[in-house]
This record gives C-alpha cells, structure tokens and sequence, in this order.
C-alpha cells in the first residue's frame, strides 16, 4: 500500500476519505470542511440556509463539494452552488463527481484504498 | 565586495520518466548549487493566476484518478499563465524547473541548461514496484499511464517530442549511473556552459 497514513478527520462519507487519500498520494494540501457560507437568511437575519464544502486546498485556493449522487437528485446541490456564485463571486468551488474511482484505484496498485469505497451508488446530499 | 557567482544567473529544466530517479537527482542538485526547485507550486500559481484553480489537479493527477477534463478555453488560459511564471523564473535564475515542458518553453533562453533524465522501462518498473510496495503489474500500469500523460501533454501543447534529444542539453541514463554521478556531470555541464 502506497498512499501514505495520516491522521484524518471524521468525515461524513466513506468517498470523502478515499478522496482525502488520493489527495495525499498526489501531495495536494487539504482542510475538511473548514467553512460554511451562508446563503439564505430570515428577516431578523438569522441563517436559514448554508453550504459547506467538503474540501479546501490552500494552495489551489479552491473549495471542492463531492457528490455520488445520480444526476437526477443533484438539483438541490446545483442550486447551492449557483447560489454561492452569486453571493461569493471570488470563490471557487468544483463540483467533482466520482466515476471509475475504484476500478483506477486497483488498476494503479492501490487495492486497500479501493476496497474501502463501499460501492454506494448515492451519498445523502450534504 | 564580491562578485554573485554567474551560476546563479543560469537555470536547469529537467523532464523526467518515471521511475528514472530525476526528481533526487534534482535535489542532488539543487543542493550542490544552492539551487531552488520549482515544481508543483508553479502549476498552483498558472491555475490560480489563470482563475481555473481546478486546473492545478487535472495537472497533478497524472494517473487520471480524480477524472478532471478542462476544457480548451480553461487550458489555453492556464498553458499561457505557465509559460510567463516559468520565463519569470528562468529570469531570475537559480532554479530547477522539473516537468511541465520546460525544455519547450524555455528552448530559446541562452541561460538555461536543459536535461532529460531516463532509465530502461524494466528497470523503471522494478525501482517503482519496490519504492511503493506495490505488485509488479500495478508499476507497470502507473509506469505506463505516466509515460502516456507526459508524452501527451508535451506532444499536444508544445507539438513536441519528450523524447527527442536534440531538445536537451545532456540526457542521462541512470541504469548504471548513480544519482550522485548524474548529480555531479549536471554541475559540470553548466559550469562547463557558464564559463
């Protein structure tokens, strides 16, 4: 196994550590979830509604949202983020989807790695 | 007071195979000459610089795991970011430039010496199989994969040959040559070059 071991958060999904994994194999700096946006508030200004990416890479300077949900139920997400468009124009966030992770993963020798993705089809929306 | 050595007014590209051990021969180097290496944070600063950060992981992720497609629009504007952040640095000199074609980009600047680094594809395996601990047919694939993207971007970006000698100043072929002897005929060569 080549992917180095490093103490990660808790993360809500399997995929997100996987991601995490790869992300340290390539030597990528990452923060877990280490802000939110608001994006919708009440009259007396109270949040009603906000975004948090998963990912931030410093040195990118880029927030990244993962979803493994079909495209049918992407909706709520695609809306978030058109929202944190127009709020926070300097910001920027990547929708990334996971395709063939698994089968890359073994193919390239990283089989531990591989077996942790549990081969779930949707991720509940965050 | 007395003079800045000129050595530091010249700077190296080095395009690597996988598995040719480049990259510690580059730090070999750099150490020798009290040279800087430039590597990723070059392909952070174009992306940035570009306003598609994401293009720094498509260009990172050399075995294709994270599945990221930019566009010719995107990429145009990243390849011309890169091309003034690596002038800007061949400029300032004292730096290794590693990758990202430099030899191409930098083919015309008269202080800039360029290297290629290579060894047998079996061997390149072996050194990738046994340094990541993984299965012989899973360096081969990496080994191959990385190959095929270099070539690619080289070829498609700079309609260039990586392979082509006539691109380099001094090709090395560590499958007898040690790290610290291509360390070493590097340092000669430009100070061969300088005087």
């Amino acid at each position: 196994m080549s992917l180095p071991e490093k103490t990660h958060p808790q993360f809500s999904h399997p995929v997100e550590e996987e991601f995490a994994r790869i992300l340290d194999y390539y030597g990528i700096e990452w923060e877990y979830e280490p802000r939110t946006f608001p994006l919708q508030w009440d009259e007396q200004g109270n949040v009603t509604e906000a975004f948090t990416p998963d990912f931030y890479f410093p040195q990118q300077e880029l927030y990244v949202e993962l979803t493994t949900l079909r495209p049918s139920l992407t909706t709520h997400k695609n809306r978030k983020l058109r929202r944190m468009q127009e709020l926070y124009p300097d910001i920027h966030v990547k929708l990334f989807k996971r395709r063939e992770m698994r089968n890359l993963m073994v193919k390239y020798g990283l089989q531990q790695a591989a077996a942790r993705i549990q081969g779930t089809d949707a991720q509940e929306n965050s | 007071m007395d003079e800045p050595d000129p050595i530091h007014r010249w700077s190296i590209t080095l395009s690597r195979a996988m598995g040719s051990l480049g990259e510690e021969i580059a730090v070999l180097v750099a150490g020798q000459l009290n040279y800087r290496i430039v590597r990723q944070e070059l392909i952070n600063m174009a992306a940035r610089q570009s306003g598609h950060p994401e293009v720094a992981l498509a260009e990172i992720d050399d075995l294709g795991l994270l599945n990221i497609s930019p566009g010719p629009q995107v990429t145009r504007a990243y390849q011309h970011a890169l091309a003034q952040l690596m002038l800007a640095e061949a400029e300032h000199g004292g730096c290794i430039i590693i990758g990202r074609a430099g030899q191409v980009i930098l083919r015309t600047s008269p202080t800039t010496l360029h290297l290629r680094v290579t060894a047998p594809f079996d061997l390149r395996v072996e050194r990738i199989a046994e340094r990541m601990g993984i299965a012989h047919a899973a360096a081969q694939e990496r080994v191959k994969a990385t190959d095929h993207n270099r070539q690619y971007y080289v070829r498609r970006y700079y309609h260039s040959h990586w392979d082509d000698p006539n691109q380099y100043d001094l090709v090395l072929n560590t499958a007898r040559l040690g790290t610290r002897q291509a360390a070493d005929m590097i340092g000669a060569a430009l100070r061969a070059r300088v005087r």
